[in-house]
């Protein structure tokens, strides 16, 4: 079944039908082959024996209510796609005066060919893995953001990405770049359909490009959802004394391998992480925050925080990379789980890839554990219920990742009530 | 509600399965201040924390009344709740909760649903407070104790008694680490404090605290119980003959617990 449906699910059928110039149906094709032809890799702490890879393709676009009125509460530029389908884009007249281009990544290809041929793939390669040919063969749905040199943007982009059912819109992709002095936030949202345990696979690919001194903040609310297997990857290639700086946040209770990284490519690049998980249910996510250092006096800075219940099970990697060369490089991550069930499991993993004998600073704290009982005493001891408390001392704990989100109120609304559903109820 | 009364009686607290508390019993009604004084290591801290139910403390035997009800059957946010305060000697960080919101929260939590006070009410008795307390106004949105200094958690320690109004405050060690203006600013927050409705217990092992609350009761305590009581002026026989005249008088050798406690 799965090899009929993709005569025109993807590859060169596939970009034919979205009207897309031929370099990229060519690209789309390699990656097709690439995808049937690669094995399916083994993972060091995700067993995909009971997975697959096997295609999603479902209805046609359809409406899809929370989406919709997030989109329609927001009033900064902003996308609203469903199903794969680009339904509604806007962006305020000022920002499209100055240039920024801001829509569907498919016509934009043409439309803006030089731009979107340079960039496109250049961040995660149509052939780097089997989940990347996957997206790069398949993704429909995509999202283009081309913002000029000395561009500020003032209001974060917002990109809504919701599915009506789980074989609706599997695979998203989205190309953000920010040209030389650029600034300004873009954040994307996901809507999820819950399924069943299966073994066909959704991949996702957010690609950042940030040009010399080019600033930019990206967030990701994701909603990992029993069903197929994730397979995420979002990247930022940072230039010259550039920085991108990243607020992840993740909920649910699927199953996901995910990757977020920054390349430091110039001298002077700088990079963030601050990410959040929590687990539910019997949740499995596969997570690493990767920084690589190639450029001279970089600097990047992770931290992340997990919060575990249920049957879950999270691997959560920080991992810092400096190539040989890369001397001056700076460096801290910060890796901290909290396990609220004793049924629930996790990983906190530092690892440290260094080549270069000239470091500035490098260091990494990891660490696994419960809610400390003396804390939950100390906030009882003023009349505090349990209950509360503890709650108090979780969001403690996320509040400031949730703070940090460019995101209006509303999109933050919506996160921390995914937060709360899933560690309060 | 005026008459205060705490009962405790043949109170005794073990912590790892070692006895610290060893038989005590001490009575405290409204208006009252004592102070509680002893070297380290003979359980006056225990005393404190088995009170408020410190999750490392069982209590093995002998019975807490809070005006006739039962204290050590209450979970440690009901005894807060019933009236109960302990100033710690070394208060929890809370990293991401703000001070200004864990005490709105404890003072909602007491105060019961639907009669919360209003956040603006709120603010403007946490800004009383705080000035007060000499208390810099950051304190509201620093989280709670984190990077704070000894001092500074003390001083934090009064300010939420200060909003709490408990009925019984006790007071552990609070004048370890303070110097003497922060010293008077703590005395002068208990004394703002003092009434009818409210006791003290405050646990020290100086008498220099005393200079500024001047309690109506002082006890002594070793080896796990009170051995002498007396007015304010034990203290200052303490002061002045240190805890080993004491010893000698009683024929006590080891005034501790245990050795090395």
């Amino acid at each position: 079944m799965a090899e009929q449906m993709m005569d025109t699910f993807a590859g060169r059928a596939l970009s034919g039908k979205l009207g897309e110039p031929g370099w990229l149906s060519g690209l789309r094709e390699e990656a097709l082959q690439f995808f049937q032809s690669a094995e399916i890799p083994w993972l060091e702490k995700t067993d995909l024996r009971r997975r697959g890879f096997d295609w999603l393709d479902g209805p046609e676009a359809r409406v899809h209510e929370a989406a919709k009125a997030l989109y329609d509460q927001l009033d900064g530029p902003k996308a609203l796609v469903v199903d794969g389908v680009l339904q509604f884009v806007d962006a305020p007249v000022e920002v499209l005066e100055a240039g920024v281009i801001f829509g569907d990544l498919h016509a934009c290809a043409s439309k803006h060919e030089k731009i979107v041929q340079k960039h496109l793939f250049s961040a995660v390669s149509h052939t780097e893995s089997k989940w990347a040919a996957m997206n790069a063969a398949a993704f429909r749905g995509g999202v283009f953001l081309y913002v000029p040199e000395h561009v500020v943007l003032d209001r974060p982009v917002v990109i809504i990405r919701a599915q009506t059912s789980v074989h609706a819109g599997a695979y998203p992709r989205t190309l953000v770049v920010g040209d030389v002095q650029s600034s300004g936030a873009v954040t994307e949202v996901f809507f999820r359909a819950p399924g069943t345990p299966s073994k066909e696979a959704t991949t996702s690919v957010v690609e950042v490009i940030a040009k010399a001194d080019a600033h930019w903040k990206i967030g990701i609310v994701d909603e990992i959802l029993d069903g197929p297997a994730h397979f995420h990857e979002r990247r930022a290639v940072v230039d010259k004394d550039a920085s991108v700086d990243w607020v992840f946040a993740s909920t649910g209770d699927g199953f996901a391998w995910s990757s977020l990284q920054t390349v430091l490519k110039g001298a002077g690049a700088r990079s963030t992480m601050r990410i959040l998980g929590t687990s539910v249910g019997r949740m499995h996510h596969d997570l690493t925050a990767k920084m690589v250092h190639q450029g001279r006096s970089t600097e990047s800075d992770i931290v992340m925080h997990g919060v575990l219940r249920g049957r879950s099970n999270a691997v959560f990697r920080s991992c810092t990379e400096i190539v040989k060369g890369a001397v001056d490089a700076g460096s801290e991550q910060h890796d901290r789980m909290i396990v609220l069930d004793s049924s629930a499991r996790a990983d906190a993993i530092p690892m440290l890839l260094i080549d270069e004998n000239d470091v500035k600073r490098c260091g990494h704290a990891a660490s696994v554990g419960k809610i400390d009982p003396i804390q939950v005493y100390y906030l009882m001891s003023r009349g505090i219920p349990e209950k509360q408390a503890l709650k108090m001392i979780i969001w403690g704990y996320l509040e400031q990742t949730v703070a940090e989100m460019p995101a209006p109120e509303a999109l933050r609304d919506l996160l921390v009530g995914r937060v709360e559903k899933g560690l309060v109820g | 509600m005026s008459e205060l009364k705490l009962e405790i009686q043949g109170l005794h607290v073990a912590i790892d399965g070692k006895e610290i508390v060893k038989g005590l019993d001490l009575t405290i009604c409204g208006g009252e201040i004592h102070a509680i004084m002893g070297p380290n290591g003979t359980g006056k801290s225990t005393l404190a924390s088995a009170l408020m139910g410190h999750p490392r403390y069982e209590v093995v035997r002998g019975q807490v009344l809070l005006n006739g009800e039962n204290v050590l059957d209450m979970s440690v946010d009901e005894r807060a709740r019933a009236g109960l305060f302990l100033a710690m000697q070394y208060p929890a960080e809370v990293s991401g909760v703000s001070n200004a919101n864990f005490m709105r929260q404890a003072l909602n939590a007491k105060l019961g649903e639907g009669h919360e006070m209003p956040v603006l009410k709120f603010h403007r008795q946490l800004q009383d407070r705080m000035k007060k307390l000499n208390v810099d106004e950051s304190f509201a949105d620093r989280y709670l104790n984190e990077g704070f200094s000894g001092g500074e958690k003390k001083r934090n320690e009064i300010l939420q008694m200060s909003m709490l109004e408990p009925k019984v405050a006790i007071l552990d060690e609070i004048d370890s680490g303070l110097d003497i203006d922060a010293l008077k600013i703590v005395a002068e927050g208990v004394n703002t404090l003092r009434s009818p409705e409210t006791g003290f217990l405050i646990i020290t092992h100086y008498q220099r605290l005393l200079n500024y609350i001047v309690p109506d009761h002082v006890h002594v305590m070793m080896q796990g119980r009170i051995v002498k009581s007396g007015g304010r002026e034990l203290a200052e026989y303490l002061e002045a003959h240190g805890y080993d005249g004491l010893k000698a008088e009683l024929g006590i050798e080891d005034e501790t617990v245990e050795v090395g406690i």
